[in-house]
C-alpha cells in the first residue's frame, strides 16, 4: 500500500509567550529569533499512523510538504521516523494562500504521484487550527474521507478507522483509496532510531513547484485564495480587581453578595 | 576513581602496604640465617611425612595447571570484547592505582569492619604463602637457612599471622551468619560458604599440625623454640593433657598434615571456580581503572560509520568492561549505596554486573567459536537479548550516574559507562526509551533545551539587575547560566545571586543570553550520544569564535561536561563551579560577607562537583566565612553523598518503584535539623524543593532548599535581589 502523509512545519508551539510576535502592517507573525520551526505534532502522529500499517502490510509510504525551503527539516524529521521518500511543493505562487489552495496543490502532487491508495494527515494544523485541508484533499481528489482517527487498520479491503465523537468512539470501514484525518488519540510519534536519521539526511526531498503539478500561478496561493485574512492580533487581556470593603469576614462576605447579585451574576 | 584534589592531603596511612617492609625485614633475617651453623634450632621439614616431598609438588603441578586453565577460559571470554582505547596510556599512574588501589586496598578500607576483617584475612595469606614458600626453599634448594634465631622469628611470625588470619576467619563468620542481613549476603551461594569455611580449617588445621610435631620433638626436648611458635604451642600444651602416646601423636599428625596440606591445595583451586579469583582480577582491574575524570563518558570516534550503536550485544563491550565482570565479588558495596536501590528502585549494580558475567559465561563461548568459524560479530548467536532478557529497560533508566558504586567499589568496577553503553543502544539502535526522557531529548533537539513547555526565555533572568554584560571576547570570564539556570522559575534567584555576586567581586565577564543552548549533557548521558555530539560541536564552535577562555557554571553537570569531555572535541577551556569562585573572591578579599544570616544549615554535596570532580571543600568554606551560619552535617557526605535523585537524565523521567530518591535524601537533610539545605545544584534544588515538603507537609518549620549562592548573597547585600523586587 502507498500512503501519502500530509506534514506543515509550523512555528513552534512552544514559543514563550514573551517571544511571540505580529506584524499588525503586514498581518503576519513575526519569526521568534532563535526559536527554529516544528513539524506540527498531529502531523508527526499522522506519519505514526501510516508507518504502522507500512509495518503490518508493507507498502511504501511519501511524505509530502507544502512550504519554505526550511520545511525540508519536516520532511526529513519523517523520513527518520520511516517513511520512504519526501516531496516539497515550493513555489513563490504558494504563498499566503488558504487551506483551499494548499489542499488543491497536496491533490495534484498526490495524482502526480500516481499510485497512491491512501492519504493520512493530522487531525489539524497545530498553528491555524483550522482542520480544513485533509477533507478538502478529499474533496479535490473524490475519494472518502474519515476523520478525527484514533485508530487506522489495514483490512484486506480498505481501512477501518476508529474515530473519536463528542461522546464516543465509532469504527467505520472504508474502501481505498480513501483520506484520513489522524487525531492525538493515536498514540506517540516514535523517536527515530539514529540509523534511520542518518539515512534520512542522505534521502534528497523532490521540489515541485506550480508548474510542475500543471497548476496555474492564478488558481493557487494568494490568487487563488478563498479565505480573506481581515486582522491578526494578540488579543488583549486585562484584569480588574475591585477590593470589597468590610471590617469582619461577615461584612465582607454579605458586601460580596450584594455586589454579585447587583451584577446579576447570583 | 580520584577523592578530592583540593582536600588537605591526609597522612597516608601504610597499615595497606605493610607487608613491603615485612618481606624485606624477612629477606634480611634470611640472609643472616643462611650463614648460621646447622646446630642451632630448627625442625625437620617434612618431619613423620615421607611422602610429603612428592605429594606437595602434584598438588602444586595440579594447581598451576588449573590457575592456567582458568586463566585461558576467562581470557577466552573477556577476547570477544571489543579493544579498549587508552588503555595502556598512563602506565605510571595505572602502577600506581594497581598498587594504592590493588594492593593497599585503599577502597576496602572504607568500610571499617570489612577492612580489617580483610586485611587480616589477607595478609594471613601473604605471609603463610612466604612462610610455605621458605619450607619449599630451605628443603628443596641447597640453601638451608630455616634454623638459628631467624627459625625462631620466623616460627614466630608464622603463628602471628595464622592467628591473624583466624581474627579475620572469625570475624567473617560473624558477619556472615550472625550479623543482621548484610549487603554480603544479597547474592550469596554455596562458594561463598566453602572460601570461607575452608580457610578457617586451613588455618586451623596448620595449628593442629604443628602442635603435634612439637609435642612429639619439642615440648619436651627444646620448649624454649617451641614457644615462639605461642599459638601451636598453646595448642601443644593444651593437647597434653590427654597424655597421647607417641605414635598416636604421629598418626594424628600425619592425618591433619595430609589434611592441611590437601585442604589448602583445594582452597587455593577455588580461585579459578569462585570469586577468589579476585586476588588475581582486582590488582590487574585496578591497573586497569580509567585515568581520566570519572566525569567523563567514552566519545563514539566517527559515530555516522558506526553498525550498531552503544552496547546491545556482550561482544560489543570493550574487553576492559567485560574483563571487570570477573573482578566483582560480590560485596554489595555498590547496592549499598546505590540511589536507585535505596528507593527500592530497580537497579542494583550488582546484580546487574553478575547479570552482565552470567550472561558472558552462557553465550560467550558460542560467541567466540562462531567468530572463529565464521569471521563475523555472531550478534546473532545468543538466544536472548542482553537488553531485555538479560538486562530489564527499567535498570538502565534508573541509573543516575552518580558514580556512587563505582566510588565504593572495592575491585574497581566502572558500572557508569557500562550502563550508558546500553542505554546508547536503547536509544540510537532501538529508539526505546521512556516518554518524558523522550520528550526532552526532542526538545534538546528542537529547541536547544530539555525544559519541555517552559514560559521562560534565555533572558528572562535579567529583569531587575540593570545591565547585563554580554561576553564579547573582551572578558575574563564567560558566566554560563545553563537551560535550568534560565528556563526554570526556582532557578532564577540562583542565577541572578551569582550574576550580582560575580559582579560584586570585580571580576571582568559577560553572558551569552539568546545564544546559549544546551551543551548536551543529558543526552549523552540518557545516551543519546550523536544528538550530544552535534550539540558539543555547536557549542565548542561558539566558544571559539567568542574567544572564551574561562567559564565559570552555576550548574556541576554544565561544569562537568565543559570540563571533561569538551576536551574530546577539541574544547580546552578552563572550567569553574561558582562555587570555587565564590570562595576564591572571598580568600582575596574581593566579596566580603558581612551580614549575619543566622541560619542552621545543611550542606548537599551535588554528585557531579562532589563525588565525580572533587570539589568538596570550596562550598563549605563559603559556608564557614558566612556569618551567623551553622552546618550540621548529613551522615552521606562527601564522597559517599547520596544523590538528589536528578542526575542522569533523571530529572525527566518518572520514577518507578517504592520511594522517590529526592524523598530519601530530603528526610535525612530534615533529619539533621536544619533549617536550610543549601545546594550547588539546580537540580538538586528543584529535587529538594519537591522533596521536602513530601516529607513534610506542615508549611511551618519546613526546611527550605537554597543554592549557597543565594545564601552568600543575603550575607554580601543584606538581602536578595528577588527579596528587594517583593518588597518594592
Amino acid at each position: 500500500m502507498h500512503i501519502v502523509v500530509c506534514a506543515k512545519q509550523i512555528p513552534d508551539p512552544e514559543t514563550p509567550p514573551a517571544a511571540f510576535k505580529i506584524d499588525a502592517a503586514t498581518n503576519k507573525v513575526i519569526p521568534a529569533a532563535g526559536i527554529a520551526p516544528v513539524l506540527s505534532q498531529f502531523d508527526g502522529i499522522a506519519a505514526e499512523a501510516a508507518l504502522r500499517i507500512k509495518e503490518a502490510k508493507g507498502g511504501k509510504v511519501t511524505v509530502i510538504s507544502l512550504g519554505a525551503e526550511s520545511a525540508q527539516a519536516a520532511i526529513k524529521q519523517v523520513l527518520a521516523m520511516g517513511a520512504d521518500e519526501g516531496v516539497l511543493l515550493k513555489d513563490a505562487a504558494f504563498d499566503d494562500g488558504d487551506s483551499y489552495t494548499t489542499a488543491k496543490a497536496l491533490a495534484a502532487a498526490i495524482k502526480k504521484l500516481g499510485d497512491v491508495d491512501a492519504v493520512f494527515c493530522g487531525r489539524q494544523a497545530a498553528d491555524w487550527d483550522m482542520g480544513q485541508v485533509g477533507l478538502l484533499v478529499a474533496e479535490e481528489l473524490g475519494w472518502p474521507v474519515a476523520i478525527i482517527a484514533k485508530g487506522v487498520e489495514a483490512t484486506d479491503s480498505g481501512l477501518k478507522i476508529q474515530r473519536v465523537l463528542a461522546d464516543g468512539f465509532e469504527t467505520v470501514e472504508m474502501p481505498l483509496p480513501a483520506v484520513v484525518t489522524v487525531s492525538n488519540e493515536f498514540g506517540d510519534p516514535r523517536y527515530p532510531k539514529l540509523p534511520q536519521i542518518m539515512a534520512a539526511a542522505k534521502k534528497t526531498v523532490t521540489p515541485w513547484a506550480a508548474a510542475d503539478l500543471g497548476l496555474d500561478a492564478g488558481s493557487v496561493g494568494k490568487a487563488g485564495a478563498r479565505l480573506q485574512l481581515q486582522k491578526l492580533f494578540i488579543p488583549e487581556k486585562s484584569s480588574k480587581v475591585e477590593l470589597i470593603a468590610g471590617d469582619t469576614p461577615q461584612e465582607q462576605a454579605a458586601a460580596l453578595v450584594a455586589k454579585l447579585v447587583a451584577d446579576k451574576t447570583l | 576513581m580520584a577523592e578530592s584534589t583540593n582536600r588537605p592531603a591526609r597522612p597516608q596511612r601504610l597499615v595497606g602496604a605493610w607487608w613491603g617492609p615485612a618481606v624485606g625485614l624477612s629477606a634480611l633475617g634470611f640472609y643472616a640465617s643462611a650463614t648460621l651453623p646447622a646446630d642451632t634450632p630448627t625442625r625437620e621439614i617434612y618431619f613423620n611425612i615421607p611422602q610429603g616431598i612428592w605429594a606437595v609438588y602434584v598438588f602444586m603441578s595440579a594447581l598451576v595447571g588449573l590457575l592456567v586453565y582458568g586463566f585461558v577460559r576467562h581470557s577466552s571470554l573477556w577476547s570477544i570484547g571489543k579493544p579498549t582505547p587508552g588503555v595502556l596510556r598512563d602506565v605510571p599512574q595505572r602502577l600506581r592505582n594497581a598498587i594504592r588501589l590493588g594492593m593497599a586496598q585503599d577502597k576496602v578500607r572504607r568500610d571499617r569492619y570489612a577492612g580489617i576483617m580483610h586485611w587480616c584475612i589477607f595478609s594471613s595469606i601473604i605471609v603463610l604463602t612466604l612462610v610455605t614458600a621458605q619450607v619449599a626453599i630451605d628443603a628443596d634448594s641447597p640453601l638451608d637457612f630455616l634454623h638459628g634465631p631467624y627459625y625462631l622469628f620466623f616460627s614466630f611470625y608464622g603463628d602471628l599471622f595464622g592467628l591473624i588470619g583466624l581474627i579475620g576467619v572469625g570475624m567473617a563468620l560473624y558477619r556472615r551468619y550472625f550479623a543482621q542481613m548484610h549487603r554480603i549476603r544479597w547474592d550469596e551461594r554455596l562458594e561463598d560458604h566453602l572460601i570461607i569455611v575452608g580457610l578457617g580449617l586451613v588455618l586451623l588445621s596448620g595449628f593442629f599440625v604443628e602442635a603435634a610435631r612439637i609435642m612429639v620433638t619439642e615440648l619436651e626436648q627444646h620448649p624454649d623454640w617451641a614457644r615462639w611458635s605461642f599459638g601451636a604451642f598453646t595448642l601443644a600444651k593444651g593437647l597434653d593433657v590427654f597424655g597421647f602416646e607417641e605414635h598416636q601423636l604421629l598418626s594424628f599428625h600425619a592425618a591433619a598434615w595430609w589434611f592441611h596440606v590437601s585442604m589448602a591445595f583445594g582452597w587455593l583451586g577455588l580461585i579459578v571456580f569462585t570469586r577468589l579469583d579476585h586476588i588475581f582480577f582486582a590488582p590487574i582491574n585496578a591497573f586497569f581503572l580509567r585515568t581520566d575524570s570519572p566525569g567523563r563518558l567514552a566519545k563514539i570516534e566517527n559515530i555516522e560509520e558506526q553498525e550498531v550503536f552503544g552496547v546491545g550485544f556482550i561482544q560489543d563491550f570493550t574487553w576492559k568492561q567485560l574483563f571487570e565482570l570477573d573482578a566483582c565479588v560480590r560485596c554489595g558495596r555498590c547496592t549499598e549505596v546505590c540511589p536507585a536501590n535505596i528507593s527500592g528502585q530497580p537497579l542494583s549494580p550488582m546484580h546487574l554486573i553478575q547479570d552482565l558475567k552470567a550472561h558472558l559465561a552462557n553465550v560467550g563461548p558460542a560467541i567466540a567459536q562462531h567468530r572463529h568459524e565464521t569471521g563475523d560479530a555472531g550478534r546473532e548467536v545468543s538466544p536472548v537479548a542482553l537488553i531485555g532478557d538479560v538486562i530489564h529497560d527499567e535498570t538502565l533508566w534508573a541509573c543516575r550516574t552518580c558514580g556512587a558504586c563505582v566510588q565504593e567499589c572495592p575491585v574497581m568496577i566502572e558500572h557508569v559507562p557500562t550502563i550508558v553503553d546500553m542505554r546508547r543502544y536503547l536509544v540510537m539502535s532501538e529508539a526505546r526509551i521512556p516518554a518524558t526522557a523522550q520528550a526532552a531529548l526532542e526538545n534538546m533537539e528542537m529547541r536547544g533545551h530539555p525544559w519541555r513547555g517552559t514560559a521562560l526565555e534565555r533572558t528572562t533572568w535579567m529583569e531587575g539587575l540593570g545591565e547585563v554584560p554580554i561576553f564579547d571576547g573582551s572578558q575574563d570570564y564567560l558566566y554560563w547560566v545553563g537551560c535550568s539556570g534560565s528556563l526554570v522559575e526556582r532557578n532564577l534567584p540562583i542565577t541572578k545571586a551569582v550574576f550580582r555576586l560575580v559582579k560584586e567581586s570585580g571580576a571582568s565577564f559577560g553572558v551569552l543570553g539568546q545564544e546559549e543552548t544546551c551543551n548536551g549533557d543529558p543526552a549523552r548521558r540518557l545516551g543519546n550520544e550523536y544528538l550530544f555530539q552535534i550539540l558539543a560541536q555547536q557549542l565548542v564552535e561558539t566558544f571559539k569564535a567568542k574567544n572564551v577562555q574561562k567559564v565559570i557554571t552555576n550548574c556541576p553537570h554544565c561544569f562537568n561536561t565543559f570540563k571533561n569531555e569538551y576536551p574530546q572535541f577539541d574544547g580546552n577551556f578552563e572550567v569553574i563551579h561558582h562555587t570555587e569562585f565564590l570562595a576564591g573572591a572571598m580568600q582575596t578579599g574581593a566579596l566580603k560577607a558581612t551580614h549575619a544570616v543566622n541560619a542552621n544549615v545543611t550542606y548537599h554535596d551535588s554528585c557531579y562537583l562532589g563525588r565525580i570532580n572533587g570539589v568538596y571543600d570550596a562550598p563549605r568554606q563559603i559556608l564557614e566565612l558566612v556569618p551567623g551560619t551553622n552546618l550540621t552535617e548529613m551522615q552521606r557526605n562527601l564522597s559517599k553523598g547520596l544523590c538528589c535523585g536528578a542526575g542522569g537524565g533523571n530529572m525527566w523521567q518518572e520514577e518507578v518503584g517504592e520511594r522517590r530518591v529526592n524523598h530519601v535524601r530530603s528526610e535525612e537533610a530534615i533529619g539533621t535539623g536544619a533549617d536550610q539545605v543549601i545546594s550547588n545544584c539546580p537540580f538538586c534544588i528543584q529535587m529538594f524543593e519537591d522533596g521536602v515538603p513530601a516529607i513534610h507537609p506542615e508549611e511551618e518549620g519546613r526546611m527550605r532548599p537554597f543554592d549557597i549562592a543565594e545564601l552568600l548573597e543575603k550575607s554580601v547585600f543584606g538581602e536578595t535581589v528577588t527579596a528587594g523586587e517583593q518588597s518594592s
